[in-house]
């Protein structure tokens, strides 16, 4: 796949159309998704962007076209948002790693597997492995979920607003490791955001979504009232944004 | 299965077991137990997980419609199989669908299902009680170790045998669903279809001890391990462990517990389970000291 300008495309969606319980939450959203880019769909809250992410991961009924550059869905790393988890379940880092990654049931006892801890050195969460859930911080649970979503080192990494309940220094790190990840592997990064700022300093394109595009460009306009305008419908909305 | 109750009766002749086990019952109680209580102590840490507790109580007070199904549509009475299961396992796939396709939480809909069973075992119980003794009918709600029967302990067998082939190959997926559905969906694992695998099996393996443990009862077998799990453990592998340990602890302390006093084993597994459930809190508090 390849844009009009000849560049390979890793995402490519066309018309995309979502309905849930009657309310239409995607109308006609089209986008393309440059490969070896970290492009940043962003928009007010409930304006379908998760649901725009559930699409690409294949866990939506939806209409339209998608196409993924990828070869096969274990191509496609995800990083959920949090974990749908009772936060008093007895759950290690190295739990959440051995359910994800491995057949053999997380029950049985295994040896210490530096195999794991090499993963988590990857995002600087080495030292995490045997740390209960419930004790990471924001940014560290982020890096632990991003560990996981690069093996095997996915083509395409899908994440779910990666700055929510992440301080700054926690935030900015996990910001170099995306660019790391683009620069060295070549992968391609769509990440769902709110935090304007950070899209800008880290996309290489922005697309804003509030059921249907709102607007498709370069990050460094994200700052132009009328962008803001038509992305938030609001100057108010967008003081606290940015 | 003679030749067992026979060889543990002379091993109870012999004072090497206790006495009771002179009885076919007591043995068919005990192997029961064996079973039970680890593919409970098992499955409730999904459960507990899933947040699926009062689902799964849903589940077990089908069994009371389902066993006066079973002998409307002609089965014997203590053999209800089609009755039972059928009516459990459509009542649990019939509350998962709903949860995936009406726009309610799942205590909503799962409490208009549970009203729903309810109200259909009442008239069912009338209708059935034309023929039967209501208190026959009754037994499923508390539990019977003298109504035991060899056929219910095979059927309990292959129940057990086929779920922990289930929980063993599905148990990463289960929990992974349970983290994240989207993420269990780029992992190659369809959320929906393991959602429907797991509460098909927990309702097996539900409906398969009702025998011993009662309708009523069953959900303490599920919950209070994992609870005390929950309590000791720091990480998943203990937690699974000492739920299956707690779970099996409880229903033989139980199961001997009803032998010296004249309660049913259902309610003294109740007592066994709190018992542990109790002892382990305050470790976990000197534990967060």
């Amino acid at each position: 796949m390849t844009d009009a300008a000849g560049r390979p495309v890793a995402v490519w969606i066309r018309d995309l159309g979502l309905s849930l319980g009657g309310v239409r939450i995607l109308d006609r959203v089209s986008l393309t998704v440059r490969s070896r880019t970290i492009h940043a769909v962003v928009g007010p809250n409930g304006a379908g962007k998760t649901s725009l992410l559930r699409c690409l991961a294949g866990t939506m009924p939806h209409t339209g076209d998608i196409r993924i550059r990828a070869k096969g869905r274990a191509d496609i790393g995800y990083v959920p948002q949090s974990l749908g988890l009772d936060g008093a379940l007895p759950l290690t880092v190295r739990d959440v790693l051995n359910v994800a990654l491995h057949r053999r049931p997380a029950f049985l006892p295994r040896r210490r597997r530096p195999a794991l801890t090499a993963l988590l050195d990857r995002t600087g969460a080495g030292h995490l492995l045997d740390r209960p859930l419930a004790a990471l911080s924001g940014g560290e649970l982020r890096r632990v979920l991003l560990a996981q979503a690069l093996e095997p080192m996915p083509t395409v990494l899908l994440l779910d607003e990666p700055a929510s309940n992440v301080d700054t220094p926690g935030m900015q790190r996990f910001e170099e490791i995306l660019a790391d990840l683009r620069d060295r592997h070549g992968t391609t990064i769509v990440l769902v955001a709110h935090d304007l700022a950070g899209v800008a300093r880290l996309a290489d394109w922005v697309t804003a979504i509030n059921r249907a595009v709102t607007y498709d460009g370069p990050p460094d306009r994200l700052t132009d009232a009328g962008v803001l305008d038509r992305i938030f419908g609001g100057r108010q909305a967008v003081q606290g944004a940015v | 299965m003679q030749a067992i109750y026979d060889m543990v009766a002379r091993w109870a002749e012999a004072g090497h077991v206790p006495a009771v086990f002179q009885h076919a019952f007591m043995v068919r109680g005990l192997l029961a137990a064996l079973i039970i209580g680890p593919l409970l102590g098992a499955v409730g840490t999904l459960v507990v997980a899933k947040r699926l507790v009062f689902f799964t109580q849903t589940v077990g007070h089908g069994a009371l419609t389902g066993v006066a199904l079973g002998l409307l549509i002609g089965e014997p009475l203590g053999s209800t199989y089609a009755g039972l299961y059928g009516f459990c396992l459509a009542v649990a796939l019939a509350m998962t669908f709903l949860r995936h396709r009406v726009p309610a939480s799942t205590d909503a809909i799962v409490g208009v299902v549970l009203a729903q069973i309810l109200g259909l075992g009442i008239i069912a119980m009338v209708l059935v009680t034309r023929q039967y003794n209501v208190h026959q009918v009754e037994a499923v709600l508390f539990g019977s170790l003298i109504a035991l029967t060899d056929q219910d302990l095979a059927v309990l067998a292959g129940t057990a045998l086929v779920s922990a082939v289930v929980l063993a190959m599905s148990f990463n997926a289960f929990m992974l669903a349970t983290f994240s559905p989207t993420l269990a969906r780029t992992r190659g694992i369809r959320p929906v279809i393991c959602e429907y695998l797991f509460v098909a099996m927990a309702t097996v393996v539900v409906v398969a001890s009702l025998k011993l443990v009662g309708a009523l009862l069953v959900l303490v077998l599920i919950v209070l391990p994992a609870a005390t799990a929950r309590a000791l453990a720091r990480g998943l592998v203990g937690f699974f462990w000492v739920s299956v340990g707690a779970a099996t602890v409880s229903t033989l302390a139980g199961l001997m517990l009803s032998t010296w006093l004249p309660i049913p084993t259902g309610a003294a597994i109740v007592v066994a389970a709190s018992v542990l459930f109790y002892l382990a809190l305050p470790l976990r508090w000197l534990r967060q000291v």
